[in-house]
């Protein structure tokens, strides 16, 4: 049908004017469920972030930069600072940059190899990494509880095998101590650096190659192939190839995961040793937990929302400016 | 090179698959504790779960109301989100949909914050309505995506034949787009219902303890260390999983849900 035919039927009046009238209360319901629900819950907890805790486990709406202040130099400022806040910031960003950056890097040679199976291979590894997505953090944690336990887990392993004796032997062991992986006689993973990023990378790497599975899928397989035949070894291909026409999608996977794992609460209560928790521990701890200060929780989950629109931003600028010089 | 690939691949499937299995093995243990290799093997636990403990009985059936609720509430409203977007394109439309995705974009513990408070002011922190809703809009983005993909897919050609016969856009919706739609609002429907089983902190945050799900009842057991009952729940969690996703495969096409190359077959 021609574009002037269908001017035509979008201006025949019976066939339009009881469709519109039908079409906008409905779109007006749909605009207020959203706003009411997507957009007014970031709102309060931007709103409540200025205000102030009351005797009890109460507060008010106000307006005081307290509990940013809290956070940027402590309660008791300018007496005592504290950097507490901060440095629970710096070990969510932390371990979310490293398990992103474990996640995206593994995942994109899985993901590759994976494209160039056939249909149906495709689909059983599809169904395989999607029961795995969507397992619950709880569970994956549970999991790897058991995995990384001084009683039956790796440690045992590697006791037995003589893996630890050997590294005892030679100075190894001694390494480990220091990275605080060791106690005085066993290796040990819980608690550890190691364990919070195996278990957070662990958590989004199928979230990676789902991320990963539609450039990857589209990539042109005559460009890679005609390389070849001009005698390119398969690393240099993947650098001139394939890696310049994924970069966009690589950078914005790594970016989303990293936004993803900010917020990641079990996995870092359950791995991470007190002195190295995140941001999202004590935002629980305020909000439901122990101490109670609705609006402080509230200040500690903007800076964190910040902090991921920030890097966010940054990301889009880095990959602006490298579009700008290609 | 092909070695090397089919041990990359092997050694990836090993170590995801690992934890899973653990898991699963402990299920088997028939003392309190989580060992492995299982020590003197049951299947106790598994009636445990199901029938005999009311907690984790009632954690099971608050599960399935949430997540059957929610994915039917994040489709019905998925659907004139999606459809707005494929037949006006216009700019409002996208901002609607861009807005609905944005719970599911953010970390979800400042929703699940954000939420608690919502709930706290309109009452129903605490109840399962609140939860339902909670997790139907959390999980919006999914069906709006699938539904999405699908419209894309319909043949203009075959709209534009249907006008010119004289069909209204009720009559074209209800005989060329719907039929169409089904696998893909059904792929939306199972992706929401299966992430809402799974879901934990927001549900932590909009229950305020009035009710528990099963993984807020694994993470309130936590503290008491793991037993091989929750093992069981994890089981039941994996087959639920891979039963709705081999169906979505089988009766969608998964690779193009997931944004495969159409030209490939």
């Amino acid at each position: 049908m021609s574009s002037i035919e269908a001017d035509i039927l979008r201006d025949t009046p019976d066939a339009t004017v009881p469709k519109r009238g039908r079409v906008r209360p409905a779109q007006l319901v749909l605009w207020a469920l959203v706003l009411a629900l997507c957009v007014v819950p970031f709102l309060l907890v931007v709103v409540i972030s200025f205000g102030e805790k009351v005797e009890g486990a109460a507060w008010v709406f106000g307006f005081t930069g307290e509990n940013y202040l809290r956070f940027f130099v402590g309660a008791s400022w300018p007496e005592t600072s504290t950097t507490l806040y901060l440095n629970r910031l710096y070990y969510s960003v932390y371990y979310a940059v490293i398990a992103s950056l474990v996640a995206v890097l593994t995942a994109f040679p899985f993901t590759y190899f994976m494209t160039r199976m056939s249909r149906a291979a495709q689909s059983r590894w599809l169904v395989f990494l999607l029961a795995t997505l969507s397992l619950s953090e709880v569970f994956i944690v549970m999991g790897w509880d058991i995995l990384l336990s001084n009683r039956s887990g790796l440690p045992m392993v590697l006791r037995e095998i003589g893996v630890t004796d050997w590294l005892k032997g030679n100075g190894g062991f001694d390494l480990l101590r220091e990275w605080g992986m060791a106690n005085p006689r066993d290796i040990k993973f819980k608690t550890s650096e190691f364990a919070t990023v195996l278990t957070m990378s662990y958590l989004v790497w199928p979230y990676a190659v789902i991320l990963l599975y539609p450039a990857l899928s589209r990539l042109d397989q005559s460009t890679v192939e005609a390389a070849r035949t001009m005698g390119a070894g398969p690393w240099r291909v993947v650098q001139t190839v394939v890696l310049p026409t994924v970069r966009l999608p690589l950078i914005g996977t790594l970016f989303l995961l990293f936004v993803f794992l900010l917020g990641t609460y079990v996995s870092v209560t359950v791995f991470a040793e007190p002195a190295k928790q995140t941001l999202a521990i004590s935002v629980y701890e305020s909000v439901r937990g122990s101490t109670l200060n609705a609006p402080f929780g509230a200040a500690q989950s903007v800076i964190l929302l910040v902090t991921g629109g920030l890097c966010l931003w940054l990301g889009q600028v880095l990959v602006n400016k490298q579009e700008a010089r290609a | 090179m092909k070695h090397l690939v089919t041990l990359f691949m092997g050694l990836a499937a090993f170590v995801i698959v690992l934890p899973i299995l653990v898991v699963c093995a402990s299920a088997l243990n028939g003392g309190r504790s989580m060992l492995f290799p299982p020590q003197d093997p049951t299947l106790g636990r598994f009636a445990e779960f199901f029938i005999s403990e009311p907690v984790w009985r009632d954690a099971m059936l608050n599960s399935v109301i949430i997540a059957f609720g929610s994915a039917t509430l994040a489709v019905a409203v998925a659907w004139p989100m999606a459809y707005g977007v494929w037949k006006s394109g216009s700019a409002a439309s996208k901002v609607l949909a861009g807005l609905g995705a944005m719970p599911f974009a953010l970390p979800p513990i400042v929703f699940g914050v954000g939420l608690g408070f919502l709930w706290g002011f309109a009452g129903g922190l605490g109840d399962i309505w609140a939860g339902i809703v909670s997790h139907a809009v959390l999980f919006l983005a999914l069906p709006v995506v699938t539904i999405s993909i699908g419209l894309q897919s319909i043949d203009r050609a075959h709209l534009d034949a249907a006008a010119t016969m004289g069909a209204t856009e009720r009559v074209i919706l209800r005989t060329i787009i719907a039929p169409q739609m089904v696998p893909y609002t059904l792929s939306g429907f199972f992706f929401a219902l299966v992430l809402s089983f799974n879901e934990f902190i927001v549900m932590f945050f909009v229950s305020a303890s009035g009710y528990a799900t099963v993984t807020l009842q694994i993470f309130n057991s936590l503290r008491n260390g793991f037993t091989p009952t929750m093992a069981v729940a994890a089981i039941t969690f994996i087959v639920v999983s891979v039963v709705v996703f081999s169906l979505v495969a089988r009766f969608g096409d998964l690779p193009r849900l997931m944004g495969a190359d159409q030209s490939k077959t």
